[in-house]
Order: structure tokens, then C-alpha cells, then sequence
């Protein structure tokens, strides 16, 4: 056998496909990463640098003004903190309503158990559609407001399944003990459940706050007046006034023409800003991700 | 005998709902949420069917059929809506599938445990990121001054620039490969994960019927993770329909828009920013019947080749 092995190892098609496949992996890497960094770079060099071109993998003339431009714009502070609201308010209501709904679906002796159940797995094939959804918003009064951000996300078929199946891989007699101790419902969920729950929560937590935080449509959609605008939508009206060759209001032209910024470095700047927080938190995530999706696939 | 029987099924719910009081309490939160937010959208659907005016009751619109339909296919619109459609969903459900399964495949030849994980672990980064950041990244890159017209003209393959996201000819190359960029690293999990799930001592009774390497992974690995890539595929038939939408409305173009403009950005146009509201809903139900008939047909075929039901 070990014979075998070590003639694999040693023919050389197999050492050349090694190779490759390194190099491969290495490229693959670049073209990943590359595309950040060199917004990374652009953010960190003069706009009026830039636009001669040929900016690759160091700042040429290095500057913080791009930055400090983005920072006095007082309006991009707000920006940052509704989608922080909203993803902390979002991530933790769906993660508490659905985690309960899901803990509910899975007690034994519950009557409406498979009717409840049934309810919420038929919103997963039938959908709305945008326009009577929109409609609905519009006429119930969730437009220009945050709730458009969280309520209309509360309970998620999906997730739903997630936990139940999730608890119902969990012993039975913890929740029964309680039970028979007199313990109520909301207890049993808060005090017992939750809080074994850990690594489904992990998973869908970072599913959801991702979502949020990467979310602007809904934002352009049902808060328009852009008094509810998060970071993705600032990004989003600079890329539009990239797009419509820098329509720059004519005072903050002038303002960016002295400190040597253009339309492409504060949109690299605040590109980085949208990013980076996603780039710090995410490989910490990992596993909790990894996990969740083999068994949504499992269970899809 | 029948009707007793369920009159008795009905008097045990009415019973339940005051030994159970609690677990119905909380149950009656969500469904009077998924009524209002799942249910009344769906029963929304309903004004394709009237001249639907905003504010206005319902039964005062006048009913007019299928002739939001009639209008919708009589348009010229509508073939280039379906083929953009359907261009852009079959290149990622061809080149966007295929993609994944190789990079596992070759991400498992791998034996650096540590190269491994870090090679992972950066390929799905993108997933992660906005669309609206892509979109940056892709007008920073591909714009007249970016780095591809950097190194194009550099090498003198092009004398003046290009604007790469105004050329009709270049946006589906554009579209999908940016597609394949955010989603490939996430797609392949599943994939990595069933690798690794395939049984090891097939490979060692390989080694011993003289399989060499590659042998091993047309012949183990390949066929170990097929139900993955059938089941995967099939569940795809649902999604013919769903050629993405916010990609377009960020990417695309007044330019680019013959090419580009496909079933779920034309109802956004037509509802949203038009704001013709019947019609846009007539063809949004259009597509959701279609697609549910998709998901249909996608099951049977799961259940008959694979024993795999989704419903």
C-alpha cells in the first residue's frame, strides 16, 4: 500500500498538476482580493493623482483627505448609525420572534403544531410580488419610517425550520422538566432553549445581519425621502453621481476641487467604509456559516 | 360518522386553545404577522385583474380580465425581456454551476491544511459584500480610467480606452462573471463539505485496484458527490426565472439597458417608477406562476432520480 502511494506521489503528472494547481489557487486568491485592495489604495491616494491612471498596489501620493472629506460630510455619521440600529434591532426581533415561533412548532403535544407549521411553509413557494407589496407598505404606513427595516422581517419560514430542527435534535426532558415545574411557556424558551441554541443562532444571526447591512433597495424603495438612508445608499448616490459624470453639488465641487479629491476616491473611501466591517467579522464566523448551510441543504 | 368525527377533531382544537393557552398566544402573533405581511400580498395579486387607481376601492375599478396580459405580449418589449431573462439565468446556470464544483474539486487536491483554509476562507469574502459594492469595485476597474484599460493599452491592445459598462456586446459577460465572483467560494461549501463526506476507504480500495490520482477522483470523488450536483441542479429549474435584479438596476446602464432589462427590473420599471400598477402586478404573477409550475416539475423529477423530495 505504501508502495502504491508513494509511486503516486512521485509520477510526474501528479507533481505537475501540484503545481498548477497551487498556482492556480494563488491567482484565484489575487482575483479575489485584488478588487478590494485596489480601492483600498484609491482611498488612500490623491483623487487628482488617481485620475492619471496606472494605480496598481501602493498609493502613489498618499493622503487621509478622502477620508476626512467623507467624516465632515456630517450627514454619512447618521448614515452609520441607522444601519448599525439596523442591524443590531433587525438581527436580534428575528432572531428572538422566529426562534420562539420555531421553539413552539416543535413541542409534541401541540395541537396546531403542523397547522402553523404548514402556514409558514407556504410563504417559502408563494410570494407576494414586489408591487402589492410595495402597495401594502405604502397603505399601511410603513414607508418613510425604520419599522419598514425590521417588522416586515420578523418571522422567516426558513429560519423557522433551522430551529425547530435544531431543537428537536435536543432531549426532550429539558423542556418537560421545566414544564412540570410549573414554568411557562416564554420562561422555557428564554431560560432553556435559547440558550442551547448557540450555534443555529450564530449561523442565522450572521446571515441576517449581513443581509441588513448589505441591504439598500428596500431602503431606495420604502424610505426614499432618504431620511432613513444607511451606508449602503450613500455609497449607491455617489455611484450615481459617478455615473452621471460627477454631479457634484457646485459648493462641494468647489470644496473638493481645492483639497485635489474626485468623485472615484470618495467613492473608493466610502466603499471601504461599507466593507471593512464585514471584512473583520466574517472569517470569525465561519464555522457557525459552514454549518448552517450543509444543514439548510440537508433539510432544503 | 364522518361529521362526527370531525366535529370532534374541532371540539379538541377549542379545547386547546385554553389548555395551550400560551403556546396559541404565540402562535397567534405570527400568524396574524404572516397574514398581513405573506398572505395579503399574495391576495394583492388580484388587481392584475382590474384597472387598479391608488386609493381607490377595489369594486369600484372596473374588471378587465386578461388584458393586461394581451397588452404585455403585444408589446415589442416582451421577447428581449424573456431572452435577457434567460440568457442571464442559463450562463449561471451553466458556466456559474460548473464553476463551484471544479474549484472544490480542486481546492480537495489541496494538502497544505492551512493554505487550504485560507484559500476557503478568502473565496467567499465576496459573497459577503453588497451588491452596491460590487458595482463600485466594477466601475472602479472597468472604467476609462481603471486598471483594465490601465493594462490593455499598456500592452497595446487597445488605443483609447474603453467604457466597458456602456457596450451592450460586454454587459452578459460582465453580468456573469461578477456573478461567479461574489457566489462561487459560498456555492462550493456544499460541495467541499460532500467531498468530505465521501466514504475513505473506497479511496484506499482504489490505491489497491491501481487507481491512480485523477483515476480516484473520476471514479470516487465524481460519482461520491453526484446526488449533491443532481439534487443542486434540479432545485435550479425553479430558478430559471430569476436572473437578479439589483445587479442590473446597479450595473446596468440607459446603454446597456436593451440588453440588460429583464422580467423582475421591468416590473420594478413599469410599477415603480411608471406606476402602472396593474399591468407591472399582471406580469410579476405571470412570472411567479411560471416559476411555481418550474418548482413543480423540478420536484417530480428530484423525487424520480433522485428519491429526493423538496416538498
Amino acid at each position: 500500500m505504501a508502495n502504491i502511494k508513494s509511486r503516486v506521489r512521485t509520477s510526474t503528472a501528479s507533481k505537475v498538476f501540484d503545481v498548477l494547481n497551487v498556482i492556480f489557487m494563488l491567482v484565484f486568491a489575487f482575483v479575489m482580493i485584488y478588487p478590494f485592495w485596489n480601492q483600498l489604495v484609491i482611498s488612500f491616494n490623491e483623487g487628482s493623482d488617481t485620475v492619471k491612471g496606472g494605480l496598481s498596489f501602493w498609493p502613489r501620493a498618499f493622503t487621509l483627505d478622502n477620508y476626512t472629506y467623507i467624516f465632515n460630510r456630517s450627514t454619512i455619521g447618521k448614515g452609520a448609525v441607522i444601519s448599525i440600529l439596523r442591524v443590531v434591532v433587525g438581527t436580534v426581533l428575528t432572531i428572538m420572534f422566529t426562534g420562539l415561533l420555531g421553539y413552539v412548532t416543535t413541542i409534541r403535544h401541540f395541537t396546531g403544531r403542523r397547522f402553523v407549521r404548514l402556514v409558514f411553509v407556504i410563504t417559502m413557494y408563494f410570494g407576494g410580488g414586489l408591487i402589492p407589496t410595495y402597495l401594502l407598505y405604502t397603505q399601511i404606513g410603513l414607508t418613510e419610517t425604520f419599522t419598514v427595516y425590521w417588522l416586515p422581517q420578523l418571522f422567516s419560514a426558513y429560519y423557522m425550520i433551522l430551529i425547530s430542527s435544531f431543537i428537536d435534535g435536543l432531549p426532550d426532558s429539558l423542556a418537560e422538566s421545566a414544564r412540570l415545574d410549573g414554568a411557562g411557556e416564554l420562561t422555557i424558551y428564554f431560560r432553556v432553549i435559547l440558550p442551547l441554541c448557540k450555534p443555529v443562532i450564530a449561523a442565522i444571526g450572521v446571515m441576517l445581519a449581513v443581509t441588513h447591512w448589505n441591504s439598500w433597495f428596500d431602503v431606495m424603495l420604502y424610505n426614499s425621502s432618504g431620511n432613513w438612508d444607511t451606508l449602503q445608499v450613500y455609497l449607491r448616490k455617489i455611484l450615481l453621481e459617478s455615473e452621471q459624470a460627477s454631479r457634484l453639488l457646485s459648493e462641494q465641487k468647489q470644496y473638493a476641487f481645492m483639497r485635489n479629491l474626485t468623485t472615484s476616491s470618495i467613492r473608493a473611501a466610502t466603499t471601504m467604509i461599507v466593507t471593512i466591517p464585514i471584512v473583520c467579522v466574517y472569517p470569525f464566523f465561519q464555522k457557525y456559516f459552514v454549518g448552517g448551510i450543509t444543514i439548510g441543504a440537508v433539510k432544503g | 360518522m364522518k361529521s362526527k368525527k370531525k366535529s370532534n377533531k374541532i371540539n379538541e382544537i377549542i379545547k386547546s386553545f385554553k389548555t395551550q393557552r400560551q403556546m396559541w398566544a404565540i402562535c397567534m402573533v405570527a400568524l396574524v404577522w404572516v397574514l398581513v405581511f405573506c398572505y395579503v400580498p399574495m391576495l394583492g395579486n388580484i388587481i392584475a385583474f382590474f384597472d387598479y387607481v391608488p386609493g381607490k376601492n377595489l369594486l369600484d375599478c372596473t374588471f378587465i380580465g386578461l388584458k393586461n396580459w394581451i397588452d404585455f405580449f403585444s408589446l415589442p418589449d416582451v421577447w428581449r425581456v424573456f431572452r435577457n431573462t434567460l440568457v442571464i439565468s442559463g450562463l449561471s446556470m451553466s458556466i456559474g454551476f460548473v464553476a463551484p464544483i471544479i474549484f472544490a474539486l480542486l481546492l480537495n487536491e489541496i494538502h497544505h491544511t492551512l493554505f487550504k483554509k485560507v484559500i476557503q476562507t478568502i473565496s467567499y469574502l465576496p459573497y459577503f459584500i453588497s451588491w452596491v459594492v460590487v458595482a463600485s469595485i466594477l466601475l472602479t476597474l472597468l472604467g476609462t480610467e481603471g486598471n483594465i484599460n490601465s493594462i490593455l493599452i499598456y500592452f497595446g491592445w487597445i488605443e483609447k480606452p474603453i467604457s466597458f459598462l456602456n457596450e451592450k456586446s460586454m454587459f452578459w459577460g460582465i453580468l456573469t462573471s461578477s456573478n461567479i465572483w461574489k457566489d462561487l467560494g459560498w456555492s462550493a461549501i456544499i460541495y467541499i463539505s460532500a467531498i468530505a463526506g465521501v466514504d475513505q476507504e473506497l479511496y484506499q480500495a482504489g490505491s489497491v485496484d491501481g487507481l491512480g490520482r485523477f483515476g480516484k477522483v473520476w471514479h470516487i470523488t465524481l460519482p461520491g458527490i453526484a446526488p449533491t450536483i443532481i439534487l443542486l441542479f434540479i432545485m435550479n429549474i425553479g430558478n430559471i426565472l430569476n436572473a437578479g435584479f439589483e445587479q442590473q438596476l446597479l450595473i446596468g446602464t440607459p446603454l446597456t439597458k436593451e440588453v440588460y432589462e429583464n422580467i423582475d427590473t421591468y416590473v420594478y420599471r413599469y410599477g415603480v417608477q411608471i406606476g402602472r400598477y396593474s399591468f407591472a402586478t399582471a406580469v410579476g404573477l405571470m412570472k411567479s406562476v411560471i416559476g411555481f409550475g418550474l418548482v413543480v416539475i423540478a420536484n417530480k423529477i428530484s423525487a424520480k432520480v433522485t428519491d429526493m423530495r423538496l416538498f
